[in-house]
């Protein structure tokens, strides 16, 4: 049987965007099960998740699926800078990712979200003519709840200047007349922001399997409110979803990079699982 | 009493203070004490306090005399919190 192998490589990107986006492919042990798509998050959860989207992404490999990991417009090593990135090039990204797998594998497709990367991979899913699933790891339910992290991290780095309450405002005025935001180092362009600030996790039209997984760090941990909500519409859309909670650290988001092996175990199990809820 | 517990069980968390904040007193400073307590950290306090004890911060809660010491935190909590 063919072993799981990995290789880093650019595609061009999708016309009518320029330049390339890097790739990760995990190629299967065997013929795939399942092809996937990891959805990254954004920012600096991109940079300190990549060690648990690398090590997931090789587990799924040997476990029967193709799995490909492309990094955004301006995101990464891809081609370009975030300030000239768009809602409408990442998802063009996402698309390109999913046809460059099904091209290659006649196997069910699953679109795999961290955080943010939820909130585009279900955007990109309504908009595939192939029906598809969704793996989310720790979702973000609205996009407008980043934005807002966003806006608080602009003003707690200006607080200590004693200037935090009027950042805020001044940002928002900014980014309403179409300025940029600039934060921790990042420069956003103010459609990009907008863009994400309406993204939610609504149910698309056509629904599969969802496997919703969330990590905390309590011995009592239950979903977060917002996300009961969210499944139980993705229930009613009827949609097959399992959810759990699994004891872990938020690696997205700590200061040292962290591994979560609990999350990676639940979530290969849910994943390849072949029973249906 | 009950809210400041609560108050430091979700700073010890989110700056990973290992059981260190549940010492803290009312006068223990915070902003610029605390090494951990960057900018970002200081987002991931607010949504914490959010998400665990139901508190809606906005932009103009957002100020340095807020997180300055145990004793402002807790008693901005306090404010916020639903009647």
């Amino acid at each position: 049987m063919k072993a799981a192998a990995t290789k880093t490589f650019f595609l061009d990107a999708h016309p009518p965007w320029p330049g390339q986006r890097l790739c990760t492919y995990h190629a299967p042990a065997g013929t795939a099960k399942a092809v996937v798509v990891y959805v990254q998050p954004w920012l600096e959860e991109m940079n300190k998740s990549r060690r648990m989207a690398a090590l997931h992404g090789r587990q799924l490999a040997q476990a029967g699926c193709a799995v490909l990991q492309i990094d955004l417009q301006g995101c990464g090593d891809s081609s370009g800078d975030l300030a000239d990135a768009s809602w409408a090039a990442w998802l063009a990204d996402i698309h390109q990712a999913a046809a460059w797998l099904i091209q290659r594998h006649d196997a069910p497709l699953w679109l795999w979200g961290l955080r943010s990367g939820c909130l585009l991979a279900a955007a990109a899913g309504r908009k595939l003519a192939t029906p598809c699933h969704w793996l989310m790891w720790q979702p973000v339910t609205q996009g407008r709840q980043l934005v807002q992290q966003l806006l608080r991290l602009k003003a707690a780095s200006e607080m200590q200047a004693g200037q935090g309450q009027a950042a805020a405002a001044k940002a928002r005025q900014q980014l309403a007349a179409g300025q940029p935001l600039e934060v921790a180092g990042y420069t956003l362009p103010a459609a990009l922001v907008h863009s994400l600030e309406q993204a939610t996790l609504e149910p698309p039209a056509q629904v599969g399997r969802l496997e919703w997984l969330e990590v905390s760090t309590r011995a009592d941990a239950t979903l977060l409110p917002a996300s009961v909500a969210t499944l139980q519409a993705w229930r009613a859309a009827g949609a097959q979803v399992r959810e759990q909670v699994v004891h872990g650290p938020a690696f997205w988001q700590t200061t040292e990079i962290e591994a979560a092996p609990a999350l990676l175990a639940a979530s290969l199990a849910a994943l390849c699982d072949r029973a249906t809820a | 009493m009950k809210i400041q517990i609560e108050v430091l069980r979700v700073v010890d968390e989110v700056l990973s203070l290992n059981g260190r904040a549940l010492g803290f007193t009312r006068d223990t400073p915070l902003l610029g004490a605390i090494p951990e307590l960057d900018s970002m950290a200081v987002v991931h306090l607010i949504t914490a306090l959010e998400e665990q004890l139901g508190v809606s911060v906005y932009d103009d809660d957002i100020d340095g005399a807020t997180f300055a010491s145990v004793g402002s935190l807790v008693d901005f909590v306090r404010e916020k919190l639903p009647a």
